[in-house]
């Protein structure tokens, strides 16, 4: 207790003389960093759990295409489960004239178990969240279906021999799926009402859903239970064990966000690790008095220990604070972006927070503290005894523990941790060496340049050893910093090349081959910019070199989806644009009997080149050989295909095409002209979809540029800790050179020269590093195409030296500012 | 050990065939060689010597900051070749006070601060009011909550005397204790030494080059290149 005592009362006195505030501050920023990332990530992540079970309404789906056995259900009451039921199916309206496709949804009272729907009154009128569907004889419909069948609510509306009060505008369901029936026109009806409409016969294509909803263990009971009696056509989902994956975009943000909280926990960590060694060293002749006080080596470490325990504690619930906040104020700015429900915060992310504050403290500090042990009292009478620094494998082997075990965190995969540290150790190494040769060359400067510029690189060279930490803590931090900037703009460019503002929002299927230049022709006279049509043969994909497609697939996938269903085939003379060939080749003149297979399919398949496929279309056989695999991008709004046939292939079946084109909001009306003009023809609307997309990015940028402040912070901090190491020495050399006529001036062109240099210096290896890392962090993980940046390679050595002279200048002021007595009666 | 120490023999140090070598560029270099003498509780004794007589290893190895290479020392019966690191620092806690040539005051702390410092480390209670008691009594009750580098050299080593008397040692080294002083300074410093110790019954160990000083000793062990003369 009396140690502890102790130890505040020595806090108190070294905050009071302003020794721990830097060290503070790094602790701070690292911990707020952390806890706000961890608290944010925890928050969203149990937000989008949230959302799954929204998405699907349920905790649990069936679908089928058929009515289910009665004795399903009645298990489900057993296990005591909420249930509903929709069925979902497509149907042409016809109302004054006009007609047009829409996906009819009937909707059971208990609809939705999980979620809400949005309905409104009028067009443009405020938005009502309801927990229902329509009552029986009512039926809600998407605004669009109004203007194109000239009604207005409070109208009839006939459903097949149905007809209904037009109650509602629906405009947000959410288990609205991307398939054809949910992406044409909405209208929602109330079960009871299905059979009266007369639709659904015998034969009928309609999809039915089964929702279930109660605790994990009924439901994965429940699931257990079913899984035997299923039926081919039927499949099931469920939030804990189907829940659908992040797309691609989320999972890079997710991961790039874990690894920049974690570049910002380093640059603190280099900070914290500065900041106590300056501490320690300058403890020395305090813990020399101590000893020969009479205090043992143990009772002194422990006096450190508590006292850093202390400040571990004190900072770590500042950056609690400040990271709670951080959150909190990210979340308010992006609250119009983010669901409205939004999970607490969970107090565990907190604690992480806490705990993450106290082993970087320990993790950085401890080494330079355990020097103050090794005293001796008798530096008392000869200040010339300095204890041994810690051992290397100390001082490195605790930071890398550290390291590993917070990267481990963030990418949940060994191999990957050990390559990131071991490409951090190699480019230290790099680094390290460069800097080494690049203050050497200085000295040959020396004799060539004018007494000002000598003294300055003199310094350099002479003191190669705490420059290179020097060089080696700014390069880092540059590092990190341009690492940051560099992949984030990429990152945002990579995905906004996907979503361009004008990338395509409309999708026509079903257009016949006499009606294409037609449309075609019309979207143009529209001003509509379109795409490709690609011709589309539904066929099923039945061998690879004579096996049957089901020995080779395992189940669940990629694979075992493809030859479960029809695939959109197509043949085109050249591949999409935005498609990579990634294996074979793809010539201009194909010979027929050729196919492109997509990549992960391909690998799902174990589908090499010069494989043969066999496909069924419309009850005949069809062999191509694989002369070419291309990696396809999912995410663009344009059509893709799985296999695309070389001409001459497939072309005599019957087919449709597929287009993508972009339509402005104000031009929707174009809409209705081409359903009237093409009453065949399939649109799909894909704006809602683009938009969530697009939201999705805003918010993941914020809070991107959102952490890079942090690192900033910390960067600066590091500069600082850095400066200061050196800046008992460099005050002493200063007044001795006053002392001896130097004049103010002459000092602080020193000092410029010096930090300038050495800013160039660690920012040119900065930037060489940076471009290393970049390469090897697009190729390997976030699988983006690398392109050397010019302008960046040339601007942070001149920026860097800039900033690092001011900073240094900034942090040297004293050296000329303290009076030459009292620092020399202060020795 | 406490036992010993509380017997107070009147032999407070005894030194036997001290000996002193360090490992220099060209081979062994004896700093102390064959020094012996005992010296009796409140007594007091200046050892005086040339620079690099060895004066400041003796006051090192009796005051148990470093370890003699053979030989023996004892300080109140307690043989200081058998206590290793932490027993000497509990020995230098329990019965030893410091006075250095440099003061060696925390910058950090104030006057009051730097006094209260080793009673702190032992937990006592009391260790405001004996310190400014001790402050008050070597004039600086006005410069209580001073920083060293608010202090005048006088001042700076009255706190230090202040510090060295609070725990009520039972012996004082004195590493020059005017060495940074004026005389006239050092004058009131030594007089002001001198009464502290008469008061508190310590064992003083004076170690200086200056002679007038030295003859207020009641004793003089004079060192030459490692030998007492």
């Amino acid at each position: 207790m009396n140690r502890l005592y102790l130890a505040l009362r020595f806090l108190r006195r070294d905050s009071r003389s302003g020794e721990l505030t830097l060290l503070m501050l790094a602790l701070i920023i690292a911990v707020a960093s952390s806890t706000a990332i961890s608290l944010f990530a925890d928050r969203i992540n149990r937000t989008m759990n949230y959302q799954a079970a929204e998405f699907l309404a349920a905790d649990l789906l069936l679908s089928s295409p058929e009515p289910i056995a009665y004795s399903i259900l009645q298990q489900g009451n057993k296990l005591d489960l909420k249930q509903s039921q929709t069925t979902e199916f497509s149907s042409v309206l016809m109302e004054n004239d006009e007609f047009l496709l829409v996906g009819v949804k009937a909707v059971s009272a208990n609809y939705p178990l999980y979620g809400y729907l949005k309905i409104r009154q009028q067009s443009y009128t405020e938005e009502q969240t309801v927990y229902h569907g329509p009552k029986s004889g009512n039926v809600w419909v998407e605004s669009h279906i109004l203007s194109a069948l000239k009604l207005k609510l409070g109208d009839q509306l006939r459903v097949g021999e149905k007809a209904l009060h037009i109650s509602q505008i629906v405009s947000y369901e959410p288990d609205k799926r991307g398939d054809l029936y949910s992406l044409s026109p909405r209208v929602m009806i109330n079960s009871a009402d299905l059979e009266a409409t007369q639709v659904l016969q015998a034969g009928s294509h309609a999809h039915r859903f089964f929702q279930f909803a109660g605790s994990e263990e009924n439901i994965l009971t429940f699931k257990r239970g079913l899984e035997p009696q299923l039926t081919v056509s039927q499949r099931i989902m469920d939030v804990y064990e189907d829940r659908p994956k992040l797309g691609s975009a989320l999972q890079k943000a997710e991961r790039y966000l874990g690894l920049s909280s974690i570049v910002v926990i380093l640059i603190s960590g280099v900070a914290i690790a500065m900041a106590t060694r300056r501490y320690s060293e300058r403890h020395f002749n305090s813990t020399a008095i101590l000893r020969c006080l009479g205090y043992k080596q143990n009772q002194v470490l422990q006096l450190f220990l508590w006292q850093f325990l202390l400040i571990g504690l004190i900072a770590s619930t500042i950056g609690c604070a400040v990271g709670w906040i951080s959150q909190e104020v990210l979340l308010h700015t992006l609250r119009e972006l983010l669901p409205a429900k939004i999970a607490a915060p969970s107090i565990l992310a907190v604690f992480f927070g806490m705990m993450m504050g106290i082993i970087v403290l320990f993790g950085f500090a401890l080494p330079p503290l355990l020097r103050l042990k090794r005293v001796s009292p008798l530096r008392i009478l000869r200040r010339d005894l300095v204890p041994l620094p810690s051992s290397a494998w100390l001082v490195y082997g605790l930071a890398l523990v550290l390291l590993i075990f917070l990267i481990s965190q963030y990418t949940d995969d060994l191999k990957l941790t050990l390559g990131i540290i071991g490409a951090c150790a190699l480019s230290l190494l790099i680094i390290a060496g460069l800097a080494y040769l690049l203050l050497t060359a200085t000295r040959l400067l020396l004799a060539h340049v004018n007494l000002t510029w000598r003294f300055g690189l003199q310094d350099l060279s002479r003191n190669r050893r705490s420059n290179i930490v020097q060089v080696l803590a700014f390069s880092t931090t540059l590092l990190a910093i341009i690492l940051s900037f560099t992949v984030r703009t990429d990152l945002i460019n990579d995905w906004q090349q996907h979503l361009a503002d004008e990338a395509p929002n409309h999708f026509a299927l079903n257009v016949f081959d006499d009606q294409k230049e037609a449309l075609q022709q019309e979207l143009k006279q529209q001003g509509v910019k379109v795409s490709h049509f690609y011709p589309v043969v539904r066929g099923r994909l039945v061998a690879i070199n004579t096996t049957p497609v089901q020995q080779i697939v395992t189940k669940e996938s990629q694979g075992e989806r493809a030859i479960h269903r029809d695939l959109s085939l197509t043949w085109a003379k050249a591949p999409a644009k935005d498609n990579k060939i990634t294996a074979g080749l793809w010539p201009s003149q194909r010979k027929s009997h050729m196919v492109s297979i997509e990549q992960k399919l391909a690998k799902s398949l174990k589908v090499k080149l010069g494989d043969k496929l066999t496909f069924t279309i419309a009850s005949q056989q069809v062999t191509a050989q694989v002369d070419s695999i291309r990696k396809v991008n999912w995410d663009t709004m344009k059509p893709n295909f799985y296999m695309m046939f070389s001409p001459g292939t497939i072309d005599q079946f019957a087919h449709t095409y597929i287009t993508s084109f972009y339509l402005a909001t104000e031009k929707k009306d174009v809409l209705n002209q081409l359903l009237k003009h093409y009453p065949a023809m399939t649109l799909l609307d894909v704006d809602l979809l683009l938009q969530q997309i697009k939201r999705i990015l805003i918010q993941l940028t914020a809070a991107i540029n959102y952490l890079l402040y942090f690192a900033l912070l910390a960067g600066f901090l590091v500069l600082f800790a850095a400066v200061q190491t050196t800046l008992d020495s460099r005050i002493y050399t200063g007044v001795l050179m006053r002392t001896l006529g130097a004049k103010r001036s002459f000092l602080q062109k020193i000092q410029w020269i010096e930090f300038s240099v050495l800013g160039f210096i660690a920012g040119l290896l900065a930037v060489l590093m940076a471009q290393l890392a970049i390469y090897a962090l697009y190729h390997f993980v976030l699988k983006m195409d690398f392109n050397i940046n010019l302008t960046l390679s040339l601007l942070v050595p001149l920026a860097s030296a800039l900033f690092i002279g001011l900073a240094g200048f900034w942090g040297t002021r004293s050296v000329v500012n303290q009076s030459p007595m009292q620092v020399l009666r202060e020795l | 050990m406490n036992s010993k120490i509380e017997k107070d023999n009147a032999s407070i140090i005894a030194v036997d065939k001290l000996c002193k070598t360090v490992n220099s560029h060209n081979g062994p270099l004896t700093i102390l060689s064959a020094i012996g003498f005992n010296i009796s509780s409140a007594e007091s004794v200046a050892i005086i010597g040339a620079s690099g007589s060895g004066k400041s290893t003796l006051l090192s190895l009796l005051a148990g900051l470093d370890v003699a290479s053979s030989g023996s020392i004892e300080i109140l019966g307690q043989s200081m070749s058998e206590l290793n690191e932490d027993g000497r620092a509990a020995l230098r806690h329990q019965a030893i006070g410091f006075v250095f040539q440099s003061f060696q005051l925390l910058p950090n702390l104030n006057a009051l601060e730097n006094v209260m410092l080793p009673l702190e480390l032992s937990g006592d209670k009391k260790a405001k009011t004996l310190a400014s008691d001790l402050l008050d009594r070597v004039g600086l009750s006005q410069r209580l909550t001073h920083l060293p580098s608010q202090l005048s050299g006088g001042e700076q080593q009255r706190v230090a005397l202040a510090r060295a008397f609070v725990t009520r040692p039972k012996i004082l080294f004195a590493d020059e204790p005017t060495g940074n002083l004026d005389s006239s300074t050092g004058d009131n410093i030594i007089k002001l030494l001198f009464e502290l110790n008469k008061e508190n019954q310590t064992t003083l160990i004076l170690v200086t080059h200056d002679q007038r000083l030295a003859q207020r000793c009641e004793r003089i062990i004079e060192l030459k290149a490692g030998r007492i003369i």
